[in-house]
This record gives C-alpha cells, structure tokens and sequence, in this order.
C-alpha cells in the first residue's frame, strides 16, 4: 500500500490494547450464540404447537365449529316450524350482503349511468343516423305482424319490470329523499307486488321472442366483417350486412340467455313456497341482479339506436315496413335477396296485404337462411 | 345507556322453550311466526347442546344495511327495531341475518311475505309505548315499563340471560370462573355438582369454596 503524498494518510484501526485475538474471538462466538438464541426463542412455542405439544383445545369449540357449520351441515333439530329453523348460522349472508352492497349497487350504477352517458356523447357526436339517399318511397316489409305484437308484448313488459327492479335496487338512495320514507314505502311495495306479479309472464315472452326472431340469428363471416367496420357507426364505413346484421343478432343472443337466466332465477325468487332455503335465494338473487343490470344496460343500447338514434329505424317495429333506401343503408344484402324476391314496393296499406307478407315471411322472405346470404 | 344483549348459557339450557312460549304469549305472536326459537345440536347423543336463538341487536346489523326502504333503527339502549309501516316484505334481512331472526307471515301475491316480523328486545316498536297499535303490531313494549325481555325473565334455568351487556358480560364471566374454563365441555353436572367436579379435576377458581 501506498500513501499518495498529497494525501493525509488513512488512520488505521485503533488497536486494542490488552484483548488477545483468541478472547476476542471468544466474545464474539458467543454474542452471535446469544443472537441466534433471541432471535430463535420466540419461533419455540409455534415449533411446539406445530408438532402438537400442549395442543389443548377449547372444550367448547367443537360445539361453536358445529353452529358455525364448519365442517358441513350439523346435527341440529328445533320444535320451530319454518325454512331452516334448525340452522343456527346462516352461512351465506355476509357474502350475499357484499356482493349486493359492494358490487350490485355501485357497478350496477356505473355500468347504467355509463351507458346513459355513452349514449348521449355518440348523440352529441354523430347525431341521429340519418337516410343518405333520402326516402325512396318503396317499401320493404320486414316484420310481420306476430314479431311486432310479441316484440312490443315482451319490451312493454321489459320495461316495467326493469323500472320496478330498479326502484327497489336503487330507491333508497334516490327516491327516499324525493318522496320521504312513507311515500317511498307505498312505491316501493307497488313495484315489489307489480314485480312479483307481472315478472312470471316475462318467460312466455321469451320463448315467445324466440320461436319468432331465432330464424336468421346465427352468426357468419358476414358478421365479423360487420363487428370489425363497428357495424358502420362510424360515418364513411359502411358495413355490409344480411337481414340482421352483428349488433342485432348479439342482443337476440342476449335476450335469449340473459332472458333465460333472469326467468329461472326470478321464478326461484317469486315462488319462495317451495321451501328453497337461503342459499340458493341468495344465489338466484346475484344472478337475477347481476343479469339484470347488464340486460338493462343492453337494452338501452337497443332502444337508443331504434327510437331517436337512427332514421327510418322504428317504422320496422311499428307497421313492418322499411324504406327501401334505409335497408340499402343498413341491410343491403338483405334487399337484394328482396329485389330478386319481387318483394321491394309492395303496397302496404290493405289488411289483406300484410296478412299475405305474414305468410310469406314464414315462408322465407327476408330470411338469411337462404344460400345468398350464408354464402 | 344500556347496551342490550342476549346471551344463552349452552351449560344450562335444558330445551323446554319456555322462553319461546313466553314470548309467543306475551306478543300474541301469530301461528308459522318464530321470534325466539331453540336449537339442539346432537340430540340425544354426546356432547348434546341446546341454544336459544332470536335476534341478536348487532351493533352494525345487516339488516339494517340491506333494507332496500330503510326501515330499521337501532334504540339508545342498542336495540334493533323496524317500522312494519315502511316494510315492504322483501325478505333481503332474511338473506343477510346471521341468527334466521326475521319473520313472514304469507301475505302478497304467489303466496310471497309480508310485512317482517321479529323480536323487538320486547321494546315494541315506533309510536307510542304500549299504545294499542303498538302492541298489536309488535307487541308489549315491555322495556318502556321499566322491565326485561319476558323469555330471559321466564328461563327456569336462567341459561338465557337478557339486559345491559356489562351487567349480562359479568354474571356469565362469574359463572365460567366458577366452573373452572374446562367447564364449557363438561355440561351442568360436572359445571355445578361439586363432587363431578373435583372427581373430572375440572376444578375452576370458586372450586375450593365449601358452602
């Protein structure tokens, strides 16, 4: 080692004057002795409980595992007579209580007010869709009269069931303080009675919904070229499509799954007469909330771009018929197939008249099914 | 102020459902309602316990949280009462009680719940104390008389404790001194006959005492 000269030299170690290495040496062994005892000590008595030494359990806790019902149902009777009298601890309470306070309520709003939100933003951007080329004055039947009754039949219902379950979802935080407790309590027993009485016909309209639009519903190439022009929402990216097109065959989808799972759930809610404990109320109950919220969310999505989102849209839904410019617009393969069917510019005025497009329709006009389309 | 609670003594409840006949006499609890019931776990075999079940007045009660019209509230004394006026029967604190307290009479459409029913703490409900629309809706309001739950005053075996948690904590801390903490596992015998006891050498602190 060298010292630089300009440098002042390291002062070394002080040395230790009187302590031989050896004794040094020997504190030292045993301070890291003494260390590893401290540190070690306090990990015996787990290390002893682990093993099983002085294992002594609480005498009472074989009981308190039983009403907890830790280990499954316990053998538990009561004179009392009702739905599970006998359980002492409810097991799935807490964790329906959060699902309902901590995910159904808030995301549930999210998800509807975004969608409000969304909605009214697409309004403010792109405006009502309207009819590029104008109408043309040549009709195209779309819907028969069938479809359209159960179509209204089904939303009508919908509607009033969506309005009542939301009341009773959300009427405590935004309908308390407007009507004042009494006159939120008559409300709400309203919609709960309304809910309850009206919500079993909703299967029948499904099934109904079903048998009627599930005809061209199933998804092609067609589609995914659709989903991948965002369904020509967009201004100058048309997409092309059949009789329905991607947006309209997934709410079919929708409605029929989401339709299926709300009536089974709502069916197990509605008829507690069965016996049907808490648990699976509980379960129906997350699932009929849950679908819920994503249903409503949906149909609002539906409502907007048939009502005021879209020009000539509605007059499908409401006496059947389409201008022929719109379905050029929207469903052009669609009119086509109609062209090449004779079925553009038919008068629709005479009853008789849509009573013979009510035949035709099940006989295939405007079907997708037909190979012109799949193909 | 009093904090209300309940407590049953696993040790000494016997299953007669005094308490449950009790309060069914005293609120004129309507058939297929069960404010208060008795629950025996293992019946007939070892280890056989019994326990007195009704609404327990949780501090931060589920049912209250969960009331989708708001019609729980909770005493000064920590007692949890609902407005059958407000009550619409839904039947959501049904799903979130703990303890099974709330009750339906079959009353809407589909044969579906009305209004809910449960123990009051016999602290009645809103309105005027003891006022004949009181006592009907939910019966006696028997704190506003200065008195305790009718089910904890009528337990034969005082197993069923009812009052201020303080005062109810101290007399069931009492107990388990006496018996010694093994006692929880050994029932009434060895609990309270002083011989058992010295025998199972189950002895607790009161254990010495010769009276």
């Amino acid at each position: 080692m060298t010292d630089h000269p300009s440098r002042p030299a390291i002062p070394s170690e002080p040395r230790q004057h009187g302590v031989p290495p050896r004794v040094r040496a020997r504190i030292t062994r045993y301070l890291l002795a003494l260390l590893a005892f401290v540190l070690i000590a306090p990990l015996v008595p787990y290390a002893a409980a682990y093993l099983g030494a002085g294992n002594v359990p609480n005498p009472g806790a074989g009981l308190w595992n039983e009403v907890r019902q830790r280990a499954g149902p316990a053998d538990a009777n009561t004179q009392a007579r009702g739905v599970e009298s006998a359980v002492l601890i409810n097991q799935v309470g807490e964790r329906w209580r959060q699902f309902r306070s901590e995910m159904l309520v808030p995301v549930g709003a999210w998800l509807l007010l975004g969608t409000l939100g969304f909605l009214a933003l697409f309004w403010i951007l792109r405006g009502r869709i309207p009819l590029e080329g104008g109408r043309s004055g040549q009709l195209v039947p779309r819907f028969s009269v069938n479809q359209r009754v159960v179509h209204w039949f089904a939303a009508i219902l919908f509607v009033f069931l969506a309005v009542t379950g939301l009341v009773l979802l959300y009427g405590r935080f935004v309908l308390i303080p407007i009507l004042g407790p009494e006159g939120f309590s008559a409300t709400a027993a309203a919609c709960k009675e309304g809910h309850n009485l009206f919500g079993p016909i909703f299967p029948f309209a499904v099934l109904a919904m079903i048998v009627l639009f599930l005809r061209g519903n199933g998804f092609n190439q067609i589609d995914l070229k659709w989903f991948f022009r965002a369904g020509g929402l967009l201004k100058g990216h048309p997409a092309s499509s059949g009789y329905y097109n991607g947006g309209q065959k997934s709410w079919f989808w929708m409605v029929v799954l989401f339709g299926i799972a709300i009536s089974i759930s709502g069916l197990i809610l509605d008829f507690g007469v069965f016996g049907q404990g808490r648990e699976v109320m509980a379960l129906a109950h997350v699932v009929h909330g849950g679908v819920a919220v994503v249903f409503i969310a949906a149909s609002l999505g539906h409502i907007y771009i048939g009502t005021v989102g879209m020009e000539g849209a509605f007059e499908s839904m409401s006496h059947g018929y389409v201008d022929a410019n719109w379905a050029r617009e929207h469903h052009d393969l669609w009119l086509a197939e109609m062209e090449a069917a004779g079925m553009v510019g038919v008068e629709p005025n005479a009853l008789e008249e849509v009573k013979r497009h009510d035949n035709i329709d099940f006989k295939g006009f405007g079907s997708p099914g037909t190979k012109a389309v799949q193909g | 102020m009093a904090r209300m609670k309940f407590l049953c003594d696993t040790e000494r409840c016997i299953e007669c459902n005094g308490c449950v006949t009790a309060c069914k006499n005293e609120h004129e609890v309507p058939w297929g309602i069960n404010r208060r019931r008795v629950v025996t776990i293992n019946d007939g075999e070892k280890g056989e316990r019994s326990l007195s079940v009704a609404c327990m007045h949780c501090s931060d009660a589920p049912c209250m949280a969960v009331c989708p019209v708001d019609c729980f509230f909770q005493t000064a004394d920590g007692v949890v009462l609902h407005d059958k006026d407000i009550c619409i029967g839904c039947g959501y604190c049904f799903y979130a009680c703990p303890f099974g307290a709330p009750q339906f009479p079959t009353g809407g459409v589909f044969g579906s719940r009305g209004k809910m029913d449960k123990c009051t703490f016999c602290a009645g409900g809103p309105g005027e104390a003891n006022s004949a629309e009181q006592v009907r809706k939910y019966g006696r309001n028997r704190l506003a008389e200065g008195k305790l739950p009718i089910c904890a005053e009528m337990c034969a075996t005082k197993a069923l404790l009812a009052g201020d948690g303080d005062v109810v904590a101290d007399i069931f801390r009492q107990r388990m001194a006496y018996r010694g903490a093994a006692g929880l596992g050994t029932g009434w015998g060895v609990a309270y006959d002083k011989g058992l006891r010295k025998a199972s050498g189950l002895d607790g602190k009161a254990a010495g005492k010769e009276d």
